[in-house]
């Protein structure tokens, strides 16, 4: 087990978790209530692929980021 | 007189100190309390109204930039002189100059948050510089 924090970047919160081998990044946001957002362990690091296994990337103890989805890009519905 | 001596005291022997430290017992734990600040304001940003003024941070830089919320979930990201390497970047036509070295970022899909936002133009910044 690791435990982690993971920081919600848009208000800062802070919500601590315990994870198990194998957890992936879609385990953790659909537990968290926060399926829209995607997480990372910051901004020079990829985000995690929602199948990926975060347990193996990350040490005991440390924090990551949950964002929303964004993308620089030429079209945008949402403009 | 350069140095004039107030008092003195006796240096606590070893024993003493030891007994001290054995009735007084181990110093008590202090909880720190966690600052749960959004990431905008923890990179230090600076919001004036709807606009919000900061700078991009990287590993290899930081680099000015500018965020108006024009209306919840909807913003206009900018940077201020991005660095060559964004030039080679496959985003790099999605940055549109508006003179004296400002640049409007265009989003495909725009974030929820300004936090959300500074993360992923600094996530592309990083991906420009080592070439991914």
């Amino acid at each position: 087990m690791k435990k982690l924090s993971v920081v919600v970047a848009g208000t800062g919160q802070i919500k601590d978790i315990e994870i198990q081998p194998g957890t992936t990044a879609r385990d953790i946001l659909d537990q968290l209530g926060l399926p829209d957002y995607l997480l990372s362990k910051g901004p020079n690091d990829p985000f995690f692929a929602a199948a990926e296994s975060v347990y193996d990337k990350v040490a005991d103890g440390e924090k990551i980021f949950a964002s929303t989805k964004a993308e620089v890009g030429k079209a945008s519905g949402r403009k | 007189m350069k140095v004039r001596v107030l008092s003195t005291k006796d240096a606590p022997s070893l024993l003493s100190r030891i007994i001290g430290q054995v009735l007084g017992g181990p110093a008590p734990i202090m909880a720190i309390k966690r600052s749960q600040i959004p990431y905008w304001h923890e990179r230090g940003w600076r919001q004036e109204g709807r606009t919000y003024r900061g700078t991009y941070k990287t590993a290899y830089g930081s680099f000015i930039g500018r965020i108006e919320q024009v209306r919840p979930g909807n913003f206009r990201l900018y940077i201020f002189d991005p660095p060559r390497d964004v030039r080679k970047h496959r985003h790099w036509t999605c940055f549109q100059s508006q003179g004296n070295g400002r640049y409007r970022i265009h989003m495909s899909r725009m974030p929820d948050d300004v936090s959300s936002g500074i993360l992923a133009i600094e996530r592309l910044l990083t991906e420009a510089f080592e070439g991914r």
